[in-house]
């Protein structure tokens, strides 16, 4: 009896080790130790053995049932373990749900990277109204008095308000530059912000030129300022934008409200500055204008500029996105076209 | 503006060693932007001068020949060409295989082969002057005219750039990079630009002497607008082509040789930068009168143009009346004709402002005109005149003078500047030699006295018309003749006076970031003018709309006062792709009224406010959702966006909305925006089709950013809560407002209850005509135990029998 014991347990074992669904354990345990199992029906025996043997017996096969009912707890835990909830089949390779899909217009994604940027720097958000007057458009930013860019067929000048005086001739601004004034008058020096907005130019529009397009200017004025500290401003946008130190140069240029004047170039990002056809062979892009503001313009400010200089930057948004992610429409930005918009997230 | 680098060494003496990469580089760092710096001869690169031995019939081909060509060396070639003037002992321009041309001068380049024409082995190609890309230098009379070199006296196989005299730097110059700069408006000015920068000597031009005494004359009646006029009257002139060498230069500074009369005139301006004119002086009556033009005056210029003058204009006139716009453009009547022998020659200095006009006015601009609107310098005539006299002798040797004036009415002051050399070091932030600066000046032309702390400059003539300036002037010279790259940055110091803490501009942020992250909304930009189908579509009035004067388009002439016009449009644009789109936009509007400036008590501005909108679109929501969706983004927004909360109302129907499903928004007792849907007229007066749209606008402006961030901090409840679902019949017209008041407001229907929330309504089978059902989670709770469900149960209870008598609500059987 003991041999048959033992086989049995051994027998149990093995199959229980290989069981390998629930199924089988529930079909094991009726078949070991259910009512009409095997090692139950052993216990049957029992009664027939002789009475010394009996009570050795009784407890090894006792012993037995119980370790089968363990091992089966055991292992039915362990293919708990094992187990999935799918069928084997599941398909990891279908793609995900996009979650909701909104995304900032591509120019106010770069304008945000670039406040932040600022920010960090100690600089002020500034805006100002888009409808101004040719005093602050034109003749605060030092522009002659028969400058081109006052003309119609360069500015675009509201109906109404198209003659008199020049502070009586309103138009969408041509450039930021006006409103810079108007911070300077309205606070006390030293200055630095930055001012982020859309400007207007009366022009025939191509894939290159736009009616509307959007600026970025940066100003700091202060007693003790070398026009060279413009380059840290141009360089922590450039690094800003491109995620990587852009080399720059500063050459000479020509802008009425800034004395002396640059044209700012930074290197050729798709050539690295050796040349190509971006880059019209040259190795470097033309970026932005800059410069110390002029001494009328100060002086419009009302400040002195024996007293005070300072530097400027404008950067062309448009073209700076354009140039990031190669886009080669600037009217694309104003199309409100989601097939557009929706690539920038 | 182009420059041949040749012609540049003709005024300074540029060493043969020179890197012309560095030489461009160098321009564009201190003076112009070099665009290009092309090697001219590249062009040429694989064409020969060939000698044509024989002209041959092609056996397959009527309009073709094969030609036994010399290209050297004695080496005969075949070559197939269609060419009509084709004769033997002709030299022509041979573009060998390698060589790069254009098809008939026009289309892609193409790189020639040999190949077989017709059946006839050809080695390479007999060229037309535009299929070499000189079309404007040696005209062709007809089609297929082949370019005949028999003028040019070299051996067969001589490299065509050594023939034509094309081994040339061409420099092309950014216009706009010296608009500033009208001494650079040639070659003699950038030779001495170069001069300067690399400390070479520059080649005077001597001022032109006559003793002709006459009674030649010119009248100036407008000093205000001619500060000088030379004028030279001479004999002995014909109109014949200029030498190739002229015309060759001309040609690469951009220009069309014509004759050499005119040619001698373009070659000066080129050189000098100082345009002259030459008149038929048989065609002059009487003497020249540099006057105002009479309102209303007629002139037929060279162009054929006939124009009505006003006063503002400036011209040149005889005794019959306007024989040339000055400064701008000849007239026909006067111009060099084929039967020209006597010419007077303008060299003359006009005003640059009132030439830029007249130029604009009648859309005019010349080479001249572009010029003189830059200010050019009186002096420059005396370069001008001596040069042009210097070609015309040469070139007439038969020439006599027969008069001369030089009529000088404004003599031009040299520009005085005062400079502290202390504020100098300051601003360049780097400390340069008293004889450092002094030599950079000097080079440039200025007079420089140094005398303790002060630097008296007097600038040249040349930089005296408005260009030089200020003391702010002449560090800008300083500094970019030493070199801007060589200046190390300076890093400006931080001041800690606080964190900077805009509210206004974070909460326009919050609100943008908070409609596109949170929102799924997409951002767009439109145009602040608006298209007037949009405008009569969506406002259906313009009063207090602003208009432009000159619009982008007739159709396109008033500046927004709302952002839903070109929202609508932008929906309707995108409908063909999308079926299911949220957009907002968030800009400025303009209103013509409450004029008023913060900043200068002369300027009046409109009114100008901020506002954001946005627009719900889709064709596979049902309204009632879409409605939820657009309401729920602005119930939500002061919440998530940390603003003074606003209220829905319903005050003022927006006049774009469904007569029904509108709503204002109130801050207080300030109306800040509205919301709705778009009403099917409005939107069929779009152009939008399947799609209905939900819309709000909102004053950005008064909206009130709180002072920091707001959350309200609950402990977690102690004990379960729970949920529990009641559905009621209500009337029909009975608003949800009301029903939650019933259940949380003042008086609470049960002290157990922690919120009641809208789940949805249903109206439709198994609801009694005039009534709809409404589902409410209630959730019940209690602070200081767990419930048991009878205590809920009787909670839901409470509240169902307050409905009940409160709002006339049943429980819904089904």
């Amino acid at each position: 009896m003991k041999d048959k014991i033992n086989s049995m347990l051994a027998e149990a074992k093995n199959k229980i080790h290989e069981a390998a669904s629930e199924n089988e354990l529930q079909n094991m345990k009726s078949a070991y130790i259910g009512k009409q199992g095997a090692l139950s029906l052993l216990m049957k025996e029992i009664p027939a053995l002789s009475v010394s043997l009996r009570p050795e017996m009784g407890k090894l096969l006792n012993q037995a049932k119980n370790e089968v009912k363990e091992l089966i707890d055991k292992k039915r835990v362990e293919l708990k373990l094992k187990a999935s909830e799918v069928p084997p089949d599941f398909d990891c390779s279908v793609p995900g749900i996009l979650p909701s899909q909104g995304a900032l217009h591509p120019i106010t994604q770069m304008c945000y990277d670039l406040n932040d940027t600022f920010r960090s720097m100690g600089f002020e958000i500034f805006e100002e109204d888009e409808i101004t007057s040719e005093l602050y458009a034109f003749d605060k930013l030092n522009f002659p008095p028969n400058h081109p860019a006052r003309e119609s067929m360069d500015t675009y000048w509201l109906e109404g308000h198209d003659s008199g005086a020049t502070s009586e001739k309103l138009c969408l601004r041509p450039h930021l530059t006006g409103g810079s004034v108007r911070y300077m008058q309205t606070h006390k020096p030293p200055y630095r912000f930055v001012y982020p907005g859309r400007v207007y130019r009366n022009e025939t529009t191509d894939a290159h030129h736009e009616r509307a397009f959007f600026q970025y200017e940066a100003l700091i004025v202060d007693k003790d300022i070398t026009f060279t500290s413009g380059k840290v401003m141009i360089k922590s946008i450039l690094s800003k934008v491109f995620g990587t130190d852009v080399p720059v140069r500063m050459r000479s240029g020509f802008f009425p409200f800034v004395e002396p004047g640059f044209e700012i170039d930074m290197q050729c990002q798709v050539c690295g500055g050796k040349g190509c056809s971006v880059c019209k062979h040259v190795g470097w892009i033309e970026v932005m204008p800059g410069g110390s503001p002029h001494p009328n313009v100060l002086r419009a400010a009302g400040l002195d500029p024996d007293e005070y200089t300072g530097f400027y930057v404008n950067i062309g948004l448009d073209r700076l996105v354009m140039m990031r992610y190669g886009v080669d429409d600037v009217r694309l930005f104003h199309s409100a076209d989601l097939r557009f918009l929706k690539q920038f997230r | 503006m182009k420059l041949s680098l040749s012609w540049i060494k003709d005024y300074v003496k540029i060493p043969e060693d020179m890197d012309l990469k560095k030489l461009a580089y160098d321009l564009t760092m201190s003076t112009v932007e070099v665009e290009d710096a092309e090697d001219l001869a590249r062009r040429f690169d694989g064409m020969i001068v060939g000698v044509i031995d024989k002209v041959e019939q092609h056996p397959n081909a009527d309009r073709l020949r094969v030609c036994k060509v010399d290209i050297g060396g004695g080496e005969i070639r075949d070559i197939v060409c269609g060419g009509i003037n084709l004769k033997e002992g002709m030299r022509v321009a041979v573009s060998c295989p390698g060589a790069v041309v254009r098809w008939h001068g026009e289309g892609e380049p193409v790189v020639i082969k040999k190949s077989k024409l017709r059946g006839v082995e050809s080695y390479g190609m007999i060229c037309a002057s535009e299929e070499i890309g000189l079309g404007d230098l040696f005209p062709a009379a007809q089609e297929a005219e082949i370019l005949d070199l028999s003028d040019f006296d070299v051996p067969a196989g001589t490299p065509l750039a050594d023939a034509l005299d094309m081994n040339d730097v061409i420099l092309e110059i950014d216009n706009k990079s010296m608009t500033n700069r009208p001494d650079l408006w040639g070659h003699y000015g950038i030779a001495r630009e170069i001069a300067a920068l690399y400390d070479l000597p520059l080649v005077e031009l001597e001022p032109f002497q006559t003793d002709v005494a006459s009674d030649f004359k010119v009248e100036i009646d407008a000093p205000d607008r001619c500060a000088r006029y030379m004028g030279v009257e001479m004999s002995g002139v014909e109109v014949k082509p200029s030498p190739y060498k002229m015309q060759n230069r001309i040609w690469k500074a951009g220009m069309r040789p014509i004759n050499a009369l005119v040619d001698i005139t373009n070659y000066v301006m080129l050189a000098t930068g100082n345009p002259t004119h030459a008149f038929d002086a048989d065609n002059i009556t009487d003497h020249i009168v540099v006057r105002h033009a009479a309102e209303g005056e007629k002139l037929l210029l060279l162009n054929d143009n006939e124009l009505t003058l006003q006063e503002d204009d400036l011209v040149i006139t005889d005794s019959e009346g306007p024989v040339a716009l000055a400064g701008v453009m000849g007239g026909a009547k006067d111009s060099i004709l084929p039967k020209t022998r006597r010419v007077i020659l303008e060299v003359a200095n006009f005003e640059a402002t009132g030439i830029r006009r007249t130029a604009l006015r009648y859309e005019t601009r010349t080479e001249a005109s572009s010029r003189y609107e830059k200010a050019i310098d009186p002096e420059r005539c005396d370069q001008a005149l001596a040069l042009s006299m210097q070609y015309f002798k040469e070139l007439y040797p038969e020439l006599k003078v027969t008069g001369f004036c030089d009529n000088y009415v404004k003599k031009l002051e040299r520009a005085q500047i005062d400079v502290s050399l202390t504020w100098l070091e300051k601003r360049l932030g780097k400390s340069l030699t008293n004889e450092e600066i002094q030599g950079k000046l000097e080079k440039l032309g200025f007079v420089v006295q140094i005398d303790g702390d002060n630097m008296h400059v007097t600038a040249p003539t040349w930089r005296s018309t408005g260009d030089i300036s200020i003391k702010d002037d002449v560090m800008e010279e300083v500094a970019r003749m030493y070199g801007y790259d060589n200046f190390d940055a300076t890093e400006f110091t931080t001041s800690f006076t606080g964190a900077i803490n805009q509210k206004d501009k974070s909460l326009v942020r919050n609100i943008k970031e908070y409609l596109a992250f949170r929102c799924g909304m997409q951002e767009v930009y439109t145009y602040p003018w608006m298209s007037d189908t949009y405008v009569n579509a969506v406002l259906q009035s313009t009063e207090g709309v602003l208009k432009l004067s000159t619009p982008p388009a007739p159709d396109m002439s008033f500046i927004r006062s709302s952002l839903l016009p070109n929202l609508c449009e932008a929906v309707a644009k995108n409908e063909r792709y999308f079926n299911d789109f949220a957009i907002f936009e968030e800009a400025q509007v303009f209103f013509d009224k409450n004029y008023v400036s913060l900043y200068d008590p002369a300027e009046s501005l409109p009114e100008q406010r901020r506002h954001i909108g946005g627009a719900f679109a889709s064709s596979v929501k049902n309204i009632n959702t879409l409605f939820r969706e657009a309401k729920g983004v602005l119930e939500h927004m002061p919440r998530y966006t940390h603003m003074e909360e606003y209220l829905f109302r319903k005050e003022e129907k927006p006049v774009w909305a469904d007569s029904h499903v509108w709503l204002n928004l109130y801050l207080g007792d300030q109306k800040i925006g509205d919301m709705g849907l778009m009403a099917k007229k409005v939107s069929m007066e779009c152009g939008i089709k399947n799609l209905s749209v939900m819309l709000f606008e909102l004053d950005t402006t008064l909206l009130k950013p709180l002072r920091s961030r707001t959350n309200h901090f609950t402990h977690l409840a102690e004990y379960p809560e729970t949920d529990y679902d009641i559905s009621m019949l209500f009337d029909v017209n009975t608003v949800w407002h009301d029903i939650y008041d019933v259940i949380m407001g003042r008086k609470k229907a049960s002290a157990l209850l922690k919120d009641a929330a809208f789940v949805d309504e249903y109206r439709g089978k198994q609801i009694p005509a005039g009534k709809k059902s409404v589902t409410i989670r209630l959730t019940i709770g209690s602070d200081e135990k767990t419930l048991t469900s009878q205590e809920i149960e009787s909670t839901a209870g409470q509240v169902m029998k307050k409905l009940e008598k409160r709002m006339n609500a049943e429980l819904r059987t089904q």
